[in-house]
């Protein structure tokens, strides 16, 4: 697949603001120094829109955005590569909670117009989702716990 | 689904001619970030585990408050600035808005990389504790009453691949698509700020917190942010590898969980259908597929 131009474009543009947003959020909640932070926020920045670029190019892998932008952020910090030093350095200037608040502000908006949809669904269905909710977690868990044990990790 | 909006993502981030629309956005975005950071994390100490409120929890809640749904009638203010338009863009910004975050867990397991290889086999194995949602949810539902709409309701934690799948093979408005959709948009509204509660009551059960850290990733970036970010907030001493560990198993979920759903979930929900609708189904007996 051919990339989109003026998506990604687009996409870059928002992920500065994005950025900015989390600079100043960061500020408040966790001491960060704007300034300090912002080589680290620029590399975050660039690694984010790297893995848009490769979601382009590769359309079939499926793997989302977000995966990639991990699995680049990993190999760049593996203790073994020369890359991992600085660029621990700076992204540490950018707090882990601190890029989480606007994502839920986002995400909390976005669900604003189903909540109509939501209303005419039936008690039984809060139920069964919250059974199913429950059972995935503790089955997951049970069985890491589990095969850690065995394996002598925990 | 009732939005009938055909424009595409790349034109709904084109700020061409719209640019209020995103100022608003990101300004209320940038305000409700500021008030939740304000905040701050709060440790609510009950009985049996501390619960840990994280500002992102407060983000979500108010996000969701200030649409036209909920406060936005009767505080017509709210209307001006988050109303249809706003919500429509605040999809795709979730998605990119991510992506920062996608960074940070990649520097948290890179570090870990030797400790998460060892690790292999519990991830890989983990993946299979997915499908207990069947063994639990599956059965209620049935006492429930409901029919083929359990189907599609318990068969995974509903996100998008799975949506995919259950519609492609039964078409998103047979019962099952019904049932998966009912799932899907509890999860969408709810899901985080439940599995953040559940996650830091469950340091209580005596699993241990990097086996919770598995299990929080589900699949989905926002759910397994907000379980394990409650969750690594909890257990200090383990907060690093915590949210390595969830971070990894949410890529592995993300690249396994389809395969999980078309060879394995939906075989056997069906036939756990199969045994138990005739045992404990109520009401008439449902048609099969």
């Amino acid at each position: 697949m051919a990339l989109d131009g003026p998506k990604l474009l687009n996409q870059l543009k928002l992920l500065v603001v994005i950025g900015i947003i989390i600079l100043i959020a960061q500020r408040i909640g966790w001491d960060r120094g704007i300034i300090d932070a912002i080589p680290g926020m620029i590399l975050v920045v660039a690694i984010s829109f790297f893995a848009l670029i490769v979601k382009g190019i590769l359309p079939n892998v499926p793997m989302p955005a977000f995966a990639w932008a991990s699995l680049a952020a990993l190999i760049l910090s593996m203790p073994f590569m020369p890359t991992a030093d600085w660029f621990l350095r700076y992204t540490d200037e950018v707090e882990f909670l601190g890029t989480t608040a606007p994502i839920l502000a986002f995400a909390g908006i976005s669900v604003g117009d189903k909540l109509t949809t939501l209303k005419k669904l039936s008690w039984k269905v809060v139920i069964v989702a919250i059974a199913v909710f429950i059972g995935t977690f503790y089955g997951s868990a049970i069985i890491s716990h589990v095969i850690l044990t065995i394996q002598g990790i925990i | 689904m009732s939005d009938q909006d055909t424009r595409t993502e790349a034109q709904l981030i084109d700020p061409k001619g719209r640019i209020p629309v995103f100022l608003r956005l990101t300004l209320t975005v940038l305000g409700i970030s500021m008030i939740s950071e304000l905040i701050g994390i709060q440790e609510i100490p009950t009985g049996i585990a501390t619960i840990v409120l994280l500002p992102m929890l407060y983000a979500v809640v108010i996000g969701i408050i200030i649409t036209p749904d909920v406060l936005g009638k009767p505080i017509g203010v709210l209307q001006k600035l988050i109303s249809t338009e706003e919500i429509k863009l605040a999809s795709p910004m979730v998605m990119l808005a991510l992506l920062p975050l996608g960074v940070k867990y990649g520097t948290l397991v890179g570090p870990n990389i030797v400790e998460v290889v060892r690790a292999g086999p519990a991830f890989l194995l983990q993946e299979f504790g997915n499908l207990a949602t069947i063994f639990v949810a599956l059965p209620i539902a049935l006492l429930l009453g409901m029919k083929r709409e359990a189907v599609g309701a318990t068969v995974s934690i509903c996100r998008e691949p799975t949506l995919g799948v259950i519609g492609e093979k039964y078409g998103i408005s047979s019962p099952e698509g019904t049932g998966i959709l009912g799932t899907y948009l509890i999860g969408t509204v709810f899901g985080t700020i439940f599995f953040s509660l559940l996650a830091t009551l469950s340091v209580a059960t005596g699993l241990h917190p990097l086996a919770l850290a598995m299990a929080s990733g589900m699949g989905s970036g926002s759910m397994m942010t907000a379980a394990s970010g409650a969750l690594a907030a909890s257990v200090p001493e383990f907060s690093d590898q915590v949210l390595a560990f969830a971070a990894t198993s949410n890529m592995l979920t993300g690249v396994t969980g389809l395969y999980m759903v078309v060879i394995v979930a939906v075989p056997l929900v069906n036939f756990m259908y199969r045994k138990l609708e005739p045992v404990i189904g109520r009401g008439g007996s449902a048609k099969e597929e």
